[in-house]
């Protein structure tokens, strides 16, 4: 996992959005506050790294191919049963 | 990766485990494909084949999410959906109603009767939903723009014959909910989410081959490139979290320490997975009932306000649409990040164990932190499903896929969501075992 940003939480984090938003009037502008602080946050997440993505992605993938593979055969067994048992004969 | 797969099947544990999940959904599927008694299963398939290429309209994403079983007026029609549309909803009643809320913190015992009215609801749905969808069978609706025999779908309009189907139907939805939880308990993987995956997987391969078919294979390359595409970002954002460090203090119970280690809370960047993209859908299609109920037989005129929806509210590729969508979408994420992950609990609980974000005293000012953390990462979260949700509509305006578009919005996120969930339980039990998962 990479990390961008080394994380220290503190008691100011909160106490200065406080600050900061309490002495901005205008929307606008906390708004704009509101999505850098976001963005700080943002840059603080761990993200999968190259490997991990391609692993995780392949894994998934195969899976869910192997599964509607599997999904897809049961559905032409069961049509084809049930067309055999509730079909008009003849048709 | 092979090799793990070889693992798999030489453990007998996981091997009996993978036969039952595999066994309950071919049952699944089978029960999707029986006709309800008194339904013209000739007439049925007549209609369903003259509608491949234009959608049923309206009920598109329920038949998408009971994996076609639903325009065949199966047995098990109604799918899954009753049993997670109930769940969902006693989630949110917890909010409203407080005995709710005492029996979910009462643990395993109240949880029990959490469920229990789960089942209760799910039954409930199921009759509503069975009834409407009866009603609107013997109407001639299902298939709006089908051929005369389409309006004769059920072969007997006597009451008992009505009762009968919504009997049968309902009790297919009873059935669904019990294999759920029969894989959650005994199988892989959480059943509820394997086997609304099952739905999604069945239509998937149909609704691919009919772009290929209608729109050449060079779109049909390109999509599936998109579709590639969107599998990798949606992984990415799957996997993405943001960890608060939490650190316990140590403790002596008896002659063992316990604690005194450093983990962190796991805050992802999409916490609230697919809910709120199904709430949005489910709550868009109200307008449309409405108007479809208010729909004047032919030669009056409607009314102003039922235009207006029918001009705005039901057609995907309207802006207007769109925006609404991605709206709720947002409104929803929020709504429900707030009802799953209550900062105050989380601190009462750390509390409790002895766990301390470093710097941050315990008690309020842990929840008031953990709530600014919440709040700032759930909004690139909510855009994130809201763009996401749009995808299958933006190419519904753009190549001209029908709204089952298979690579976005609800299926996509489900499809991704619980294979890594299912995969990772995999792995889970074949490390347990000193093997090398399917991971590495």
């Amino acid at each position: 996992m990479a990390r961008k940003v080394i994380d220290e939480p503190s008691e100011d984090v909160v106490a200065n959005a406080k600050r900061d938003r309490a002495a901005r009037r205008n929307p606008f502008s906390r708004v704009a506050l509101f999505i850098r602080q976001v963005i700080a946050e943002l840059k603080k997440v761990v993200t999968p790294t190259r490997k991990e993505l391609l692993s995780f992605t392949t894994v998934v993938l195969v899976f869910v191919v192997i599964m509607m593979a599997i999904v897809w055969a049961f559905d032409q067994v069961f049509g084809w049963v049930v067309l055999y048992v509730f079909g008009t004969p003849g048709v | 990766m092979f090799n793990a797969i070889g693992r798999i099947f030489r453990t007998p544990d996981l091997r009996r485990k993978l036969g039952f999940t595999l066994g309950i959904v071919a049952l699944f599927r089978l029960g999707s494909f029986i006709p309800a008694p008194f339904v013209d299963f000739g007439n049925v398939q007549a209609c369903l084949a003259a509608n491949q290429a234009g959608a049923a309209g309206l009920y598109d994403l329920v038949n998408l999410f009971s994996g076609g079983a639903l325009l065949q007026l199966s047995i098990f029609a109604l799918g899954i959906m009753p049993y997670i549309t109930a769940s969902i909803i006693v989630q949110l009643l917890r909010v409203v109603i407080p005995h709710f809320e005492t029996l979910y913190k009462e643990g395993q015992a109240g949880q029990g009767r959490l469920t229990q009215y789960t089942r209760y609801l799910t039954i409930a749905l199921g009759v509503l939903q069975s009834t409407t969808l009866i009603t609107v069978a013997r109407s001639g609706a299902l298939f709006p723009n089908g051929a005369p025999e389409c309006s004769q779908l059920i072969t007997n309009d006597a009451w008992y014959a009505i009762l009968l189907m919504v009997i049968t139907m309902t009790a297919g939805t009873g059935l669904i909910m019990w294999m759920g939880e029969l894989i959650t308990e005994r199988g892989i993987g959480n059943g509820m989410s394997l086997l609304i995956f099952t739905s999604i997987a069945a239509t998937f391969p149909g609704s691919l081959w009919s772009i290929g078919i209608s729109r050449g294979w060079d779109v049909f390359a390109i999509v599936l490139a998109i579709g590639l595409l969107v599998v990798v970002a949606v992984v990415y954002v799957e996997q993405s979290q943001r960890r608060i460090p939490v650190q316990y203090a140590k403790r002596m119970v008896g002659r063992r320490t316990y604690g005194g280690n450093n983990t962190y809370i796991p805050i992802k960047v999409n916490m609230a997975g697919v809910v709120p993209v199904i709430f949005a859908s489910s709550l868009l299609y109200l307008p449309a009932l409405i108007a479809q109920f208010n729909t004047p037989a032919a030669g009056e005129t409607p009314q102003p306000w039922v235009t207006w929806i029918t001009n705005y509210l039901t057609q995907g590729s309207h802006p207007l649409y769109m925006l609404m969508y991605f709206l709720l979408i947002v409104g929803f994420t929020y709504f429900y990040v707030a009802i799953t992950f209550n900062p105050d609990e989380v601190s009462e609980n750390m509390k409790k164990y002895g766990g301390f974000i470093p710097g941050i005293r315990a008690g309020r000012p842990t929840a008031e932190y953990l709530d600014y953390v919440l709040t700032r990462i759930t909004l690139p979260g909510s855009l994130y499903l809201g763009l996401v949700a749009l995808i299958p509509l933006i190419a519904f305006a753009w190549i001209g896929a029908d709204q089952n578009f298979p690579f976005g919005g609800a299926s996509i996120l489900i499809i991704v969501g619980v294979g890594l969930e299912t995969v990772k339980q995999i792995d889970a039990q074949l490390q347990q075992r000193h093997y090398e998962g399917l991971l590495r």
